[in-house]
């Protein structure tokens, strides 16, 4: 039963895994990868003394920081609150609704929101104009809107999806313990708090170390997309780079390097994260 | 849970084993669509005939400008009168460049390869330049001397200066030609259409104001006249208010035709300052002239606030819609405008002189390749040879004889009456028939050059001998704007654009990045919220500019262009 899944890692996670080697690498068309010349480390120099480099780091790190520990609890909260609704026919409905947007691809949600939020013409702002007010926020191209949109935006595309993991941990926790709190008088906060809350806590630690392992990947389409003039020096990561020099510009070995930096980080902090959890919960991803 | 060192060793031995098969792997030498058959007594075949074999193609464009469909019949004539089973896709990719790059590096190309080039400076030439440098490529000079129209490339003052050096004989391959740059016209300063773009302005406003848009030759007239339309308060074909000046036909850009007074060049953003030396636009005022008339614009709401981002379908449709009093830019041509409801303003002043059309000495635009793996590529040269001659351009662009045409007495086509009835009614059923001249550009490819429509089929549209009114609209618009006076003093150049020389720059990378950097920095300038933000914005990408090199580089342009080979478009 191993073998497909050994055969599936080998082939789609291990043999890409051989296209690193680029990035010490100057690629040539017409050869391998092996028999391309070495170039060392000159492509992470580049890097480093890229006028942008400092920009794009900063931004990808707020970017995937505002995910990761902001975006953490949104779908946890939405778990505990599903794990509340007794009608199973509203249930069922509610839960489908929110596992929606998560098939929806970037293009039509960037598109949807810049039809909802385009000046003069979008729902938002002739509500604004409804009620008397300035109906022309280009909101989508304001830098002080564009926190609040890529993260609204990506809560709202993730939340139903990632909530399934915490539900299905939930549906695992011992009932009798929700009916000796109840015998003891406990509320339904105090139950949450003292036993929801803890019994899923190694699948929140185990969910949180494993994302870490993104954190310099910040998602490129939703970024590509949401770009703007007036928000784009907050809105340029590693991952648009990436693309922008690796494939528009040619530059394939400078991509890879810039992308293995990316993995790299990700691995220590996976690696950092995972000691440390075993150390002060005991939980951990191995 | 396995021990630390047990998983790194169940990790390791697989990471080991693919780097092995990745990196010792040998590029393909031989493609799979390579394969031809063997080629039979050509006795009997008519005199076009070539080879009974396949050729495939691989095409870096976008669905817009190729069509994938052929018309089984049209196959067949290719069939009966070279042999050749023509067959090609179109690469899909989110734009053709990054399909380009991906295709090449997969290094699995069939017969040969097409991809957009205008010029030398175009963001595909580094890319095919490595590929033919790196050996990805056949030679085609030797097969194109024993051809009819390409065998015309190698004839003294035929190519223009940047085709000829700077595309396809680069003085570093010593007479070897890797790119068949294509859409070269037979005569200099020819011109198929009497196309003029630019800002259109809606003519039942221009009417009402008692306009004439012609008049209107500077910005600040535009500026004038778009407050006069504000306070008029027009409204669209849905009875809403008018945005006044309204992006593109084709989306939200920047649109210098809009305010070509307040730019160095229309097209680039290198010029000559009063002094006669080469300067990037970034070293004058033209910028902050520009950044300040467009926050006037937006402040004053006379620009709709998604010019320069608007998607395409929705610029279009709110044009459509009439919703814009000014298009910012589309073209005589477009046929929701055959009725001259919009009509074209100025043109404007380009920076400060008036306007004057300008022609290249010749056209060009795309080119094909034949990868190196490619067997008995001087088929393909041939095959290129068929479909740029008299007789395949007819079939690429008339279709077939009889079905689609008849000839008239001197041999040119007339194209039948349902054809182009069907056209008017069911442009996607017209399409189907397969040719140029209901929409199916397939031929253009391997067959557009040597471009001379009237010499080659007198008539300078498709159709037009049959049906006069055919491009009427766009004639009478033409006629308007002065299009034929204005050909009369146009200045006629053989020039390179001004990014055909990176290749030659060692701060090539560098100093492209900052060069694309430097036109989003003017757009993100124009939505600053004061003057000041906006220099700030302006002055970091400047600096980044000269960082990267821009001086020498201008020292560069400046010696290419003393010299009358290399003669620069500023």
């Amino acid at each position: 039963m191993l073998i497909p899944c050994f055969a599936s890692f080998i082939i789609f996670s291990y043999i890409p895994m051989g296209g690193l080697l680029l990035a010490f690498k100057e690629f040539k068309f017409n050869q391998s990868v092996l028999e391309s010349p070495w170039v060392g480390f000159q492509y992470f120099e580049q890097f480093f003394n890229d006028y942008k480099s400092m920009t794009l780091i900063k931004n990808t790190l707020i970017i995937s920081t505002m995910k990761l520990f902001l975006g953490l609890p949104f779908p946890i909260l939405l778990a505990l609150m599903f794990n509340e609704i007794k009608n199973r026919w509203f249930k069922n409905i509610a839960q489908s609704i929110s596992y929606l947007p998560h098939f929806m691809s970037w293009v039509i949600v960037i598109g949807l929101m810049q039809r909802m939020l385009a000046p003069d013409t979008g729902l938002l702002n002739e509500t604004i104009t409804f009620f008397g007010g300035n109906g022309n926020t280009f909101f989508m191209n304001e830098a002080h809107y564009f926190y609040q949109i890529m993260f609204g935006s990506h809560i709202w595309k993730t939340i139903g999806w990632d909530s399934i993991i915490y539900l299905a941990a939930i549906a695992g926790i011992n009932q009798d313990m929700y009916e000796a709190a109840k015998i003891d008088g406990a509320s339904k906060w105090a139950e949450v708090w003292n036993i929801t809350l803890p019994s899923i806590r190694p699948t929140i630690l185990i969910v949180f170390i494993l994302s870490l392992g993104s954190i310099l990947s910040a998602g490129f389409d939703q970024l590509y997309l949401l770009k703007m003039p007036g928000n784009a020096e907050l809105v340029d990561i590693l991952d648009t780079y990436v693309i922008r020099v690796g494939l528009q510009q040619g530059q394939y070995g400078y991509a890879t390097a810039v992308g293995m930096m990316q993995g790299v980080i990700g691995l220590i902090l996976v690696v950092v994260a995972n000691r440390f959890a075993r150390k002060v919960s005991g939980t951990s991803v191995w | 849970m396995l021990k630390n060192t047990k998983l790194l060793k169940m990790l390791a031995v697989p990471l080991i084993a693919s780097l092995v098969m990745t990196g010792c792997a040998p590029k393909e030498k031989n493609s799979e669509n390579t394969k031809q058959e063997t080629i039979k007594d050509t006795a009997g075949k008519p005199a076009t005939w070539i080879a009974d074999r396949k050729i495939k193609g691989l095409i870096f464009m976008d669905a817009d400008d190729i069509t994938e469909e052929m018309n089984p019949e049209v196959l067949k004539q290719i069939k009966d009168k070279t042999g050749i089973d023509f067959e090609f896709n179109l690469m899909p990719a989110a734009n053709s460049l990054d399909g380009l790059i991906a295709g090449l590096a997969s290094g699995d190309l069939p017969d040969f390869i097409a991809f957009y080039l205008n010029h030398s400076g175009r963001k595909e030439m580094p890319i095919v330049l490595k590929a033919a440098r790196e050996g990805m490529f056949t030679d085609l000079t030797p097969f194109i001397k024993d051809t009819k129209i390409f065998s015309k490339y190698l004839q003294d003052g035929y190519l223009p200066l940047d085709t000829k050096n700077g595309v396809m004989f680069r003085p570093e391959f010593n007479g070897a030609a890797y790119f068949m740059h294509m859409n070269v016209s037979r005569e200099p300063g020819y011109m198929t259409r009497k196309t003029l773009g630019g800002p259109f302005i809606r003519k039942d406003i221009a009417d009402a104001l008692n306009v004439d848009p012609r008049t209107i030759t500077t910005s600040e007239q535009m500026y004038e006249l778009a407050k006069k339309i504000k306070a008029d308060n027009f409204k669209d074909n849905n009875g809403k208010d008018i945005s006044v000046i309204g992006p593109r036909y084709w989306g939200g850009t920047e649109v210098k035709a809009l305010y070509s007074d307040l730019a160095i060049n229309v097209n680039h953003t290198f010029g000559r300052d009063k002094e006669g030396k080469i300067v990037h636009e970034s070293q004058t005022d033209y910028p902050l002239k520009r950044v300040e008339y467009v926050q006037k614009l937006l402040k004053e709401k006379l620009m709709n606030p998604e010019f320069y981002t608007m998607d395409e379908n929705r610029a279009t449709e709110g044009i459509l819609n009439g919703s814009f009093a000014i298009v910012a830019d589309m073209h005589n041509y477009l046929d929701f405008n055959k009725d001259m409801h919009y009509l074209p303003i100025g043109p404007l002043n380009e920076g400060d002189k008036p306007f004057r059309m300008g022609l290249d000495f010749k056209s060009s635009g795309g080119a094909w390749a034949i990868p190196s793996t490619t067997k008995k590529p001087e088929d393909i040269v041939k095959f290129a040879d068929f479909l740029a001659s008299r007789e395949g351009k007819l079939l690429w662009q008339y279709g077939i004889e009889g079905r689609d045409y008849t000839l008239d007495a001197k041999g040119n086509p007339i194209v039948n009456k349902e054809v182009s009835e069907m056209k008017d009614k069911d442009p996607k059923a017209a399409k189907a028939l397969g040719f140029a001249g209901v929409g199916n550009s397939w031929g253009e490819i391997l067959g557009n050059t040597d471009v001379d429509r009237i010499d080659d089929f007198g008539e300078a549209e498709y159709g037009s001998a049959a049906q006069s009114q055919v491009d009427e609209g766009p004639l009478k618009i033409a006629e308007y704007w002065g299009w034929d006076e204005k050909r009369k003093n146009a200045e006629i150049s053989d020039t390179y654009s001004p990014m055909a020389f990176f290749g030659e720059f060692s701060k090539e990378n560098e100093l492209k990045a900052a060069l694309d950097n430097y036109n989003e920095s003017i757009i993100r300038a124009y939505y600053a919220k004061s003057l000041d933000e906006a220099k700030k914005i302006l002055g970091e990408a400047s600096k980044q500019l000269h960082a990267a090199g821009l001086e020498d580089y201008l020292a560069l342009l400046e010696k290419k262009d003393a010299d009358p080979n290399t003669k620069v478009n500023l």
